[in-house]
């Protein structure tokens, strides 16, 4: 039924399941290049500048930063907004793929799914921080209390938030350890240094590989995935709520939720294109992400770019037929021409037009020219959350409240010390854990290769 | 109280699976099968069914009404308060904080059931018969204890015959 030819094998070359694991498990049991350790000096420089940061926002508070009365929100929530759709592509490609029965997503799960937990982690920071008073972060909690009890507005997005967010960052660490328990009782047994056999042992729980075990495996990995499911969808589209629900011209929009959660998946692609390219490469695991993967994701991006291009006319064409002063204005105005221009149409020519390059298998095949886009399609995307917040909130409806927004250097090292601690996260996974799910790409071996009988 | 295994090491799939499946249609006992990944025809034939998902359901279930009732709760019963009109049972905002909610409970409550019945926590060990299933090879043990020495010797052969590249026995 399904036409293996098309696409090719899913691993190249004949391996043994013997190698398979050697292959996939070499990065853990030898020391990394000099590459790793320089990337992990720049990453730890970064997570400093970013401590530091927080530190000041804490104790001197939110007058470091950049927002005022107009625009009340800036980086933080550009960022957090940023970070959170990058991480619903770890969920949406190994999730949706699995109910999908796409056996192509064994090469690539287990770093998407890690991609996606350090990124949650990095975006749950700035809603924290821009409370400003972080040490009463508990008033979100609704628990019977002694102040009434009273209780969290159950109606507010922000309250919306909190849940979501937290229950994402639950199920997708679930789900990713789940599918390493397999891979780290196979490191358990392979090794011989004491040490690991004892810390893989411990949290390889027991696994032993049995048919029971495997069963409630694959039944827990069909609950998880059939609910984390819903969540990708849900809760990028509650962060869309945070803005949909107001008044402001450019926010009101019942095109948001889909908006938010399509451009979430675009980022995250992109980023896990980033990271495969990285693991193809600096790892030599090119038999196990092929081209024909680097290609499946190219043409998603490809189809979800042009999604995007389309919910960018659809935006313009409603401001226009509204016939709101105030629309008309925050989209000819404020937008395509006006201050904050540039991040306008950077957004458009990063999100909706280089990833149309994709269209030649040329660009497709070339690993320098698919890293560069993908890079290009997460700055898009940064744009197109900076032209969202800031664009609206600078001017909106009284002429005599406009202001605008400039970044101190307090919100910048904040962002770029979450890219250092994210960075840090995933070369920590690639040396600790099996970047591929060992497991699984073992179960697709012979796919591509010969007919069955 | 000590225990005495046959234990058999297959190098293919295929192999295994004939085996596991002729000993199981004579309805014989195997103890358990242990495999690099899972196959859904040994699991099959093993005859093992899992709850979890009837659990999952109920706990969803659960789930949904508990945040259901305390959203009423404290909106309508112990604080209302107005916010810009809204009803003060709100259901489409409940709605939200529902779905989420009860996809955080039934993933905290399905993760325990797991962890109570495959037996696996942080630390525990179970018994490996043989290290390299978590490798690449496929391996049935047999418990001698519960077979007749007849039923051993029909074992074995359906065994050897598919293809088994190792047979031992083993006293615990």
């Amino acid at each position: 039924m399904y036409n293996r030819e098309l696409r090719g094998p899913l691993i190249i070359g004949e391996k043994s399941y013997h190698q398979i694991s050697t292959d996939i498990l070499a990065p853990t049991e030898t020391k990394p290049g000099k590459w790793w350790f320089a990337m992990m000096t720049i990453a730890t420089l970064a997570s400093i500048w970013g401590i530091y940061s927080i530190y000041i926002t804490v104790t001197k508070g939110i007058g470091t930063w950049g927002v005022n009365n107009t625009v009340g929100w800036g980086w933080a929530i550009i960022n957090f907004v940023w970070w959170i759709g990058i991480g619903h592509a770890g969920t949406a490609f190994s999730i949706f793929l699995l109910i999908l029965r796409q056996k192509w997503r064994t090469s690539i799960n287990r770093a998407a799914e890690a991609m996606t937990v350090f990124a949650v982690g990095c975006a749950a920071l700035f809603p924290a921080l821009h409370m400003g008073r972080i040490w009463l972060f508990y008033f979100i909690f609704p628990y019977p209390n002694t102040r009434g009890p009273l209780w969290v507005n159950f109606n507010s997005p922000l309250f919306w938030d909190f849940i979501a967010i937290s229950a994402y960052l639950l199920i997708s660490f679930s789900f990713w350890y789940l599918g390493m328990l397999p891979d780290f009782a196979t490191i358990r047994d392979r090794t011989t240094s004491k040490l690991r056999k004892a810390l893989y042992g411990f949290f390889s729980m027991g696994w032993v590989g049995s048919s029971r075990q495997w069963l409630r495996f694959e039944s827990l990995a069909f609950i998880l995935g059939g609910i984390a499911a819903v969540l990708v969808v849900s809760v990028h589209s509650i962060v869309s709520t945070d803005f949909a629900v107001s008044v402001e011209p450019g926010w009101h929009t019942t095109l948001f939720p889909p908006y938010f959660v399509v451009g979430a998946i675009f980022s995250g692609f992109a980023m896990v294109m980033t990271l495969m390219i990285i693991i193809r490469k600096l790892y030599n695991l090119g038999d196990y992400v092929t081209d024909g993967h680097l290609d499946a994701i190219a043409r998603i991006l490809t189809f979800i770019s042009l999604i995007m291009g389309t919910a960018y006319l659809t935006e313009v064409f409603m401001a226009w037929y509204s016939g709101s002063e105030y629309e008309i204005f925050t989209f000819f105005r404020n937008r395509i021409t006006g201050e904050y221009a540039l991040q306008f149409w950077g957004m458009i020519i990063c999100n909706a037009l280089i990833p149309q390059l994709f269209w030649f298998k040329k660009i497709r095949s070339s690993l320098l020219m698919m890293f560069i886009i993908s890079l290009f399609i997460n700055l898009g995307m940064w744009f197109e959350r900076f032209n969202i917040v800031i664009t609206s909130l600078s001017k909106d409806y009284l002429p005599s409240a406009w202001a605008t927004y400039t970044p101190t250097l307090v919100e910048v090292g904040t962002y770029v010390g979450t890219i250092g601690i994210f960075l840090a996260g995933v070369l920590m996974f690639f040396r600790y854990i099996p970047m591929i799910a060992v497991s699984e790409v073992k179960t697709v071996r012979d796919i591509g290769k010969r007919k069955y009988d | 109280m000590s225990s005495s295994h046959l234990i058999a090491v297959f190098d293919d799939e295929t192999g295994l699976v004939k085996a596991v499946e002729e000993i199981r249609g004579k309805d014989l006992q195997i103890e358990e099968v242990f495999t690099p990944y899972p196959i859904h025809e040994v699991i099959h034939a093993m005859g093992n069914k899992s709850k979890l998902q009837i659990f999952a359901y109920f706990y969803g279930l659960f789930g949904a009404v508990a945040v259901l009732a305390f959203l009423y709760y404290t909106s309508v019963i112990d604080w209302p308060i107005n916010y810009g009109g809204k009803p003060f049972n709100s259901f489409p905002s409940f709605i939200i904080i529902t779905i989420v909610l009860t996809i955080f409970i039934v993933t905290i409550l399905s993760l325990a059931t797991f962890s109570v019945r495959a037996k696996l926590w942080p630390g525990k060990q179970h018994k490996t018969y043989d290290k390299r299933a978590t490798d690449d090879k496929f391996v049935i043990v047999v418990s001698k204890d519960d077979t007749d020495p007849g039923e051993l010797g029909t074992i074995q052969g359906i065994m050897k015959a598919n293809g088994a590249v190792e047979i031992r026995e083993e006293e615990a």
